[in-house]
């Protein structure tokens, strides 16, 4: 049987890698990306507590619809400013944007 | 067995032989390095000038509206689905938020954007 | 379940202003230039404000519960108006030289304000969090609109470090929304503090309190979560940068207000101490790492820090008298942070730069402008006489109220610290000699009128608070009772 756990768990582990990608990667475009699976583990959370633990109302799903539309917005709102970047300093490595520091 | 093992196995298999056939290239195969291999290929010739196209916005901005008009179409569907029970209130929301949307269209259009150059 | 249009009208206004602004643009011929849209901004927002003033005891739960509107939130969209008033009037001089994006500049401002009042009208979770992105996005175009490259990478990077914060903000709200089943915060909080959640709640509520405080002190750039915005505040331009100090840090905590004292007030003695611990760290680096700074934007910016973590003084006594000094302190940070930010930009614009340097002899150059940095910071220092002192005074006095008594005695002792750091200000400025080659810097009406209103609000709150004490007051009594 798959119950709400196993569902959380998942939806835990995602956020755990997602957190480790963004933190990690260099490349702008793989931050971005570990930002959207942050995103989907909550998603995953959301939609298996409507199932689990409200099965009549899809209040969960609802909103987990409304994250997906927004984290496609913030992403492409961050790939176009990441290539007007790109086309000023000629790289994707985020290490080179060191323009604002300490 | 069930079903799901039977889809197990298939997908064990499935990786283990293309990650084997991989592994199997991996240890027959000599590979040294040398300039001469690793420049982009142009049908045999030598290349003249620099090998990077030049990235036209025109793409990234017609997926940019795609992308906004999809999302749109994300709401539109539940709405369309429940639109007999919903009543007037709803039908006048989203008119609003279509034209929202088609005010942003005009926008971009305006702008130059849909222009293929 | 009442449908009520009525509750929405300030923020219909504001985003049918920013349509408008933008359908203006769309049928100009030519690109409008920045002053007639900046005072049409300006005047649309006061009207806005004073509407919204007008409706003040206004107090209704309607949406199904997902819209609250009530004195506090109210308080707060008077708030944000009057920023984006004076923000709008400050743009003018920075957009001076250019047209090319001044339009959009204005509708993605107007956006802003009713993204800030969406957040504080949020009575559920999903119109918090839509809220929240809708504001963090238009800010993060705000940020790199003019396309250079230090407001670029300042926008991206406001991006990323956001998007990760609203991630973990989400991922909190969806454990909240499976411990009660609901995403309305009045159910919410009936259902988790009634006991009648599932067995496994026992790691599900701390985790999710600690996510959702983390959340929102990305937000207010609490201690250790204020990285970003030392960099954002620095790329951004002026106005903009302005904004964020004072819109978004406010709305950072007026949605902390309501959350956790709707939410989480039962187990306030689990988060009192944690927050005790981020002003401590915020108040202490914020103020001390300002000294060293030699650029205008990044020394206000650690001076807003400081400010955010006595504010956050206020949410340790959570009690009605906290809330009323959180109140009336941020409503006296907005005008004091603003007319500092109205100084720098008017330098700006002048000079092009935002070195500490360039105001140099600035009482030569421009006596107005001196005079306004100068009350202007010592009312963030908290100098008696100017209305930080008061806003100051209130926060201290909550806290002793509760116990913490040691806690106000270190926050004085750092705030008398920084008056240090501000008086530097006010040497460069009244002391040294001007850079050699520096005309008389010349100030649009329009910054003359926004400066004006923020010494002026700066100077008779810290004589006269009777009226801002009195209005903090009935709003806080009518959200806590």
């Amino acid at each position: 049987m798959i119950t709400l756990q196993h569902y959380l768990g998942l939806g835990a582990v995602l956020f755990a890698i997602g957190l480790f990608g963004t933190l990690s990667k260099r490349n702008v475009i793989g931050i971005l990306m570990g930002v959207e699976l942050m995103l989907n583990a909550a998603n995953l959370n959301l939609v298996a507590f409507a199932r689990f633990v409200t099965p009549l109302e899809i209040t969960g799903q609802a909103f987990a619809l409304f994250t997906i539309v927004i984290a496609a917005a913030e992403v492409a709102v961050g790939l176009a400013i990441a290539i007007l970047l790109f086309r000023r300093r000629g790289t994707v490595n985020a290490d080179d944007w060191n323009l604002l520091r300490w | 067995m069930s079903d799901f093992t039977k889809i197990a196995f298939f997908m064990f298999f499935g990786i283990a032989f293309v990650f084997g056939s991989m592994l199997v290239v991996r240890l027959l195969s000599t590979s040294k390095y040398d300039p001469i291999k690793s420049l982009p290929y142009e049908c045999g010739m030598d290349t003249i000038g620099p090998t990077w196209i030049q990235f036209q916005n025109n793409y990234f901005m017609y997926a940019l509206l795609f992308l906004v008009f999809d999302v749109e179409t994300v709401f539109l569907f539940p709405w369309a689905i429940r639109f007999s029970q919903l009543g007037l209130m709803a039908f006048i929301e989203m008119v609003l938020f279509v034209a929202m949307l088609l005010l942003a269209l005009w926008y971009a259009w305006k702008e130059g954007v849909l222009e293929w150059s | 379940m009442a449908l009520d249009i009525s509750a929405l009208v300030p923020e219909l206004l504001v985003i049918g202003l920013g349509l408008l602004l933008l359908i203006i643009h769309i049928l100009q011929r030519q690109p409008v230039p920045a002053n007639p849209i900046g005072w049409v901004a300006f005047l649309a927002f006061t009207a806005i404000a004073l509407f919204v003033v007008w409706r003040m005891p206004v107090a209704e739960v309607t949406w199904g519960g997902t819209w609250l509107v009530d004195p506090l939130a109210n308080f707060f969209k008077i708030l944000f108006l009057l920023a984006a008033a004076l923000v709008s009037l400050a743009s003018i001089t920075s957009l001076a030289g250019q047209s090319r994006f001044a339009s959009e500049y204005f509708v993605l401002l107007s956006m802003a304000t009713a993204a800030m009042m969406c957040v504080i009208s949020a009575g559920d979770l999903l119109t918090l969090y839509v809220g929240l992105e809708f504001l963090a996005i238009t800010l993060v175009v705000l940020t790199a609109l003019d396309r250079g490259t230090a407001a670029s990478e300042a926008g991206l990077k406001y991006l990323i470090l956001n998007a990760i914060s609203s991630a973990a903000l989400l991922y909190g709200f969806s454990l909240l929304y499976g411990m009660s089943g609901s995403l309305v915060l009045g159910e919410i909080a009936t259902i988790i503090a009634g006991g009648a959640t599932q067995a496994w709640a026992g790691l599900a509520l701390p985790v999710a309190i600690v996510l959702v405080l983390s959340g929102f002190a990305f937000k207010t750039s609490l201690v250790p979560f204020h990285m970003w915005s030392i960099d954002v505040y620095h790329g951004a331009p002026t106005p903009i940068t302005a904004f964020f100090a004072i819109g978004s840090k406010a709305a950072g905590f007026a949605v902390l207000i309501r959350v956790f004292m709707k939410l989480f007030i039962p187990w306030a003695a689990a988060w009192v101490p944690a927050l005790i611990v981020l002003s401590i760290l915020t108040f202490t680096l914020g103020n001390l790492v300002a000294i060293p700074q030699t650029d205008i934007k990044r020394f206000l910016a650690y001076a807003s820090i400081g400010s955010a973590g006595y504010i956050i003084m206020g949410m340790i006594a959570a009690t009605r008298g906290g809330i009323e000094a959180m109140l009336f302190y941020a409503m006296i940070y907005v005008f004091a942070t603003f007319g500092a930010f109205a100084v720098a930009t008017a330098v700006q614009a002048q000079t092009g730069s935002t070195a500490i340097s360039a105001l140099a002899g600035l009482s030569k150059r421009s006596p107005f402008l001196a005079l306004t940095m100068l009350l202007c910071t010592l009312s963030l220092a908290g100098v008696p006489g100017l209305a930080g002192f008061i806003g100051k005074f209130y926060i201290f006095w909550a806290v002793i109220d509760q116990g913490y008594a040691w806690l106000a005695l270190l926050g004085i002792i750092v705030s008398i610290l920084s008056v240090y750091y501000f008086l530097l200000l006010a040497k460069v400025m009244y002391v040294n000699d001007p850079p050699a080659e520096s005309a008389i810097i010349r100030v649009m009406p329009s910054m003359r009128l926004a400066l004006a209103v923020s010494v002026f609000a700066t100077v008779f709150f810290g004589v006269y608070p009777g009226p801002l004490i009195n209005l903090v007051t009935q709003v806080a009594a009518r959200f806590i009772s």
